[in-house]
């Protein structure tokens, strides 16, 4: 009888726990939830929202920094009551798109055209395009300046070559005695060797082809080979290997002469190693052609949304060309999401970043379809294995197609 | 309890040489452990007094010189080099990680926080010991059906729990409140276990002398039992309160959504910078050393209630 | 078996039989109403999502499609999930593919974590508990402190600061090289190697000298990887977490020896036993409760490694610090596949449950003796 009684009350809680119930809300408040940035970017944002505020004074703008955002953002999800403006990382748009917590922008957002077009492709999923880039970066090669003339080895420019890169990192062990280049190796750099090497990640249909027959197997091996190359031949480090959290860190600690890092570096060797001698360059072009990878954000708004209008307006003062000037200006790491304030950027950070705006030209952004973190796993432990000799380049990259393979076929 | 064990004229030579070097050298392994346990602290608290560059650069530098409070910004708002303000062992303190913390809400976090870990610690002192004693001594229907449900709450990872529990509050309108936090958490299974545990290890003589005396079971346990408890119940409120403390997870889900409610651990959380750019390290030591030195006060204050050889009156000899 | 309530009559009393049976009513009523509050508590925050947890592991959810949206069927297309029964389990359990090898790479982890920490921590915690604990002993409260230290900071802060301090330019490093100058850098908090496969190679013995055996497929992992043991990175965590509970298992300890009444003592120390005796024979079985205690709630504690994971390693490098725990959360929010989270989290409870009754069955007899 205890036995029923205890049964019939847990279930009672159940019912009422996923019981659907609407809450109704009069007034018009914006939820608007992110993640810590800069407090510089964060006093920025509080300066913006305020501004809107003022512009639009019935509309409440309620900012939320959450101190672990994507567990609480995927709990609101969950409970289908969540802020009507959020970050959404260019990892996880198609995933959120897909499960239709994501308003399409459809004619929403002003001046599309104004805004990057890898930024628009970034947050675009199934042909439907569902939010603004609130800005992003661009991976580039850093270099030490003190270490190139030690080594007497001419600057990177922007015509490098593998060859290029290769040669100097040759040149510059050689005289240092230690590995010239240090870099994560994961695949979220290794990506961009296999965009230089030519290789694409989507069809015209938008068909997931990584390292598929043809063109895209022969980029895939040779992005691989070259990359692991320079781990094989003590020309590259990870960070680890020199004691260091990431590579921004052993950058600034002069334990290698070159790194390929984005935007958020610029900020950290400031603060960190602020005496130290460096400058950026495009990354060198592989036998693809040029390559470089994008890092982005939008402001996504709910498709569940009481007040999408309202949401909108919100999202287009924030991203519109005024928006992007105000972000321009501040000046941070990142850059505006729109062509037409490149300029303004560069004058507010200092045109020696130039070569970050510069690489916008070609940047394409590593977005897999969703639920394919497996496969960066695969990806990323093919890496470390090719590296340290436990498997071969071929076998790597067909260990990572027959998980890709399994997943499609989901 | 007595340590000496056989008197010593009974003991070989060799013996009454090692009886007077053991103790030398226990203490000074004991000494060498007791600092691998403080150590990192000391490092922690250190490099929360450096600018970032300093901490970066030399991390080990644990001697604070003069001259104090320097700035890690020069007058034009530049930041200064590490080796302006720290050398091999010694550093010039500063007290910008301290600052920026300050300058953030710490108040009303530090006050939540001291509302959650008091109050919570209160109730489970209850609510656990009132359950233990239950489960280690009562006869009733589902005793033990009721203990492997309790203890079978701990062995499913939290993780998985996290959505259902958001939605349960939500429906209850608990979420962002201060009872959604004091009340989820107000009876937690390993306290209850604990103090199951405990009673049963104590002999119940005692009790069964009130119980023919005729004291009923309510009176019993608080004037008889209770006390008898409070080595356990030390050790209960020194867990409760420095779980909730430090508590993260709990606290994100449910008052995720109001920085007013948010405690300690989560105010400081929002510091932290997006992921792929720097950790403020000298603000994250800063915050750390200030959510952990109240704990260690807290501990070193109660610990005292561990003493050895407690007996219990009435049933010595 | 359990210690419940068994009533060792130690003073004679006649009881009249007539009030037995109300004595038992009220002793029912007394059990129950002291165990509500905590049990209403536990049965609306911890049972009720532990069955939902269960219910979401026989469905495909993703843990991001809003709940209110209802089941997936004809007529609801937008719902937010459907049921496909016992799959999750079979993917995980028997179905050959990456599902499987992740489940049975995090259990091979985690078991060794389990069989490296628990007999560590409870001994350690033991030792450390009967030395504070002893009279003679000078600054009690400042040892029980520095002892209890590690616990006291966050799980999170004391991952920082270890990662800091093996980092391979790190102190450690530092301090290993200046004593053995001959010493070979060692990355230890990004190094694969298993410690067993470290340990055979010491004597020739490689995967390629053993002969085929080795590459026999038990579960999508290879027999020679299966006895890897952990690797010098997993061994890194074992040495942290050991390192932190330790200070809290000491606590609990400490607290049950205040419970062995001196007078037991004393008769020992009359019948002529010395201190290593009294420990063996005294001490050791009147903690037998506290010791199911501490192995219990070490065994569910390490079988959750999350924490120090989420910090350090995020269960690299090569998967050799994925565990269960980290498995469950990597599944239902980095992957998004809650369906598959919970029926991973539903198979670690069966584990746990089933390693709980074996000790429990084995610390008893014991005690029974």
């Amino acid at each position: 009888m205890r036995k029923t009684l205890l049964v019939s009350l847990a279930l009672a809680v159940l019912a009422l726990a996923f019981g659907s119930l609407v809450v109704a809300q009069d007034q018009v408040t914006i939820r608007l939830w992110g993640h810590g940035s800069s407090p510089a970017e964060e006093a920025a944002l509080n300066a913006q929202i305020a501004a809107f505020e003022e512009a639009y004074p019935d509309i409440d703008v309620e900012l939320l920094i959450s101190p672990e955002y994507d567990t609480q953002l995927q709990a609101a999800f969950a409970s289908g009551d969540y802020p009507e403006v959020f970050y959404v990382g260019q990892d996880k748009v198609d995933e959120f798109a897909d499960a239709g917590v994501l308003a399409p922008a459809e004619d929403n957002v002003e001046d599309v055209d104004d805004i990057y077009p890898a930024l628009v492709e970034t947050f675009t999923y199934n042909g439907t395009f569902y939010c603004p880039a609130k800005d992003f970066s661009n991976l580039t090669l850093e270099y030490n300046i003190d270490m190139f003339d030690e080594a007497g080895v001419d600057y990177p420019t922007a015509d490098w070559t593998w060859d290029d890169l290769r040669a100097a990192s040759e040149q510059i062990t050689e005289a240092t005695g230690t590995p010239a280049f240090v870099v994560e190796l994961n695949i979220d750099r290794w990506f961009a060797f296999y965009v230089q090497a030519g290789g694409t990640f989507y069809d015209e249909d938008g068909n997931f082809v990584f390292a598929s027959e043809g063109e895209n197997a022969d980029a895939a091996v040779e992005a691989m080979e070259f990359f692991v190359g320079l781990f094989e031949d003590g020309l590259a480090v990870t960070p680890q290997d020199v004691g260091a959290g990431w590579a921004g860190e052993a950058f600034g600690q002069g334990a290698a002469a070159m790194t390929m890092e984005g935007n958020w570096i610029i900020q950290f060797l400031l603060d960190s190693y602020p005496d130290l001698n460096w400058a950026s360059a495009e990354l060198p072009a592989g036998p693809g052609g040029e390559g470089t990878l994008t890092f982005s954000e939008c402001y996504g708004v709910a498709a569940d949304n009481a007040h999408p209008e309202e949401s909108w307006q919100l999202v287009n003062f924030l991203t519109n060309r005024e928006g992007a000037m105000r972000v321009a200006e501040g000046g941070f790491g990142v850059m505006p999401a729109r062509a037409s304030s490149a300029d303004a950027w560069l004058e507010a950070r200092g045109e020696e970043y130039e070569p970050f705006v510069a690489s916008s030209a070609y940047a394409v952004a590593p977005v897999l379809p969703p639920g394919f973190q497996e496969f960066r796993d695969t990806l990323t432990n093919g890496l470390v294995s090719a590296v340290e000799g436990n498997s071969t380049v071929e076998d790597a990259i067909e260990d990572a197609r027959e998980v890709v393979e399994e997943l499609l076929e989901e | 309890m007595t340590t000496a064990a056989l008197p010593v004229h009974e003991q070989p030579p060799f013996w009454r040489i090692v009886r007077r070097i053991l103790p030398i050298v226990s203490m000074t392994v004991l000494i060498i452990f007791a600092l691998l346990q403080i150590l990192p602290f000391v490092f922690t608290v250190a490099n929360s007094f450096k600018c970032l560059p300093a901490i970066a650069a030399e991390p080990q530098a644990f001697i604070p010189v003069p001259p104090f409070g320097v700035s890690c910004v020069s007058p034009e708002g530049r930041v200064l080099p590490a080796d302006a303000t720290t050398g091999t062992v010694t550093f010039n303190p500063s007290t910008e990680g301290y600052q920026e913390v300050f300058a953030a809400n710490l108040g009303r976090w530090a006050f939540n926080t001291a509302v959650y870990s008091v109050v919570i610690m209160l109730l489970r002192l209850a609510f656990d010991s009132l359950a233990g004693y239950a489960l280690a001594r009562l006869k009733f229907p589902g005793n033990r059906l009721i203990f492997f449900v309790i203890l079978g709450t701990l062995m499913i990872p939290s993780v998985v729990l996290l959505i259902p529990r958001f939605i349960i509050l939500r429906q209850l309108g608990w979420l962002n409140t201060y009872q959604g936090v004091i009340i989820t958490l107000a009876a937690d299974a390993f306290g209850i276990f604990l103090m199951k545990q405990f009673f049963e290890s104590i002999p119940d003589e005692i009790e069964e002398a009130a119980q023919v005396d005729g004291a009923n079971r309510f009176v019993m346990f608080f004037r008889i039992v209770l006390p008898m408890a409070t080595p356990a119940l030390t050790a209960l409120a020194i867990f409760s309160f420095q779980g909730q403390w430090n508590n993260f997870m709990d606290a994100l889900i449910i008052v995720g959504g109001n920085p007013s409610l948010y405690n300690l651990p989560l105010g400081l959380a929002t510091l932290r910078g997006a992921s792929g750019e720097t950790l403020r390290w000298h603000q994250f030591l800063a915050g750390s050393v200030i959510t952990t030195l109240p704990l260690a006060i807290i501990f070193f204050i109660f610990q005292r209630y561990f003493v050895e050889g407690v007996t219990y009156s009435g049933l010595k000899g | 078996m359990a210690q419940t309530a068994t009533p060792t009559t130690a003073l004679p009393v006649s009881r009249p039989v007539s009030t037995v049976a109300s004595k038992k009513r009220q002793e029912a009523i007394t059990g129950l109403t002291f165990i509500a509050p905590a049990l209403i508590i536990l049965l609306v925050f911890m049972v009720v999502p532990l069955i939902a947890a269960g219910y979401f592991s026989l469905t495909n959810w993703d843990g991001i499609r809003p709940l209110t949206r209802g089941i997936i069927s004809e007529e609801n297309p937008n719902g937010a999930y459907e049921f496909v029964g016992l799959e999750n389990y079979e993917r995980l359990l028997i179905r050959e593919g990456s599902r499987q090898e992740g489940f049975f790479t995090a259990l091979k982890n985690t078991i060794y974590y389990v069989l490296g920490v628990v007999p560590v921590q409870t001994f350690l915690a033991l030792t450390l508990a009967v030395i504070v604990n002893q009279r003679f002993l000078k600054a009690k409260g400042f040892f029980r402190t520095a002892f209890y230290f590690p616990s006291i900071t966050s799980s999170v802060v004391i991952s920082l600061i270890f990662m800091w301090l093996f980092t391979s330019n790190g102190l450690v490093n530092l301090a290993l090289k200046a004593i053995f100058p001959d010493y070979q850098q060692v990355t230890w908090l990004n190094d694969p190697n298993g410690i067993i496969h470290n340990f055979l190679g010491l004597f020739g013995i490689t995967r390629r000298s053993v002969g085929d055996w080795a590459s026999l497929e038990i579960a999508s992992i290879r027999l020679w990887d299966w006895i890897s043991g952990p690797s010098v990175t997993m061994l890194m965590i074992m040495i942290l977490n050991t390192w932190t509970t330790t200070g809290t298992l000491m606590v609990i300890y400490l607290a049950a020896l205040q419970n062995i009444p001196s007078h037991v003592y004393e008769a020992a120390y009359v019948d002529g036993a010395n201190a290593w005796q009294i420990f063996r024979k005294i001490t050791v079985p009147l903690l037998r409760p506290t010791t199911f205690f501490v192995v219990t709630i070490g065994l569910i504690g390490t079988f959750q490694v999350f924490d120090q994971i989420f910090v350090i390693s995020n269960g690299g490098p090569a998967d050799t610090t994925l565990t269960i725990a980290y498995l469950v959360y990597a599944s239902g929010f980095t992957d998004t596949r809650m369906g598959q989270a919970a029926a991973t989290a539903v198979l670690l409870f069966i584990i746990i449950f089933t390693f709980t009754l074996i000790q429990r069955r084995f610390v008893s007899e014991r005690a029974d003796v």
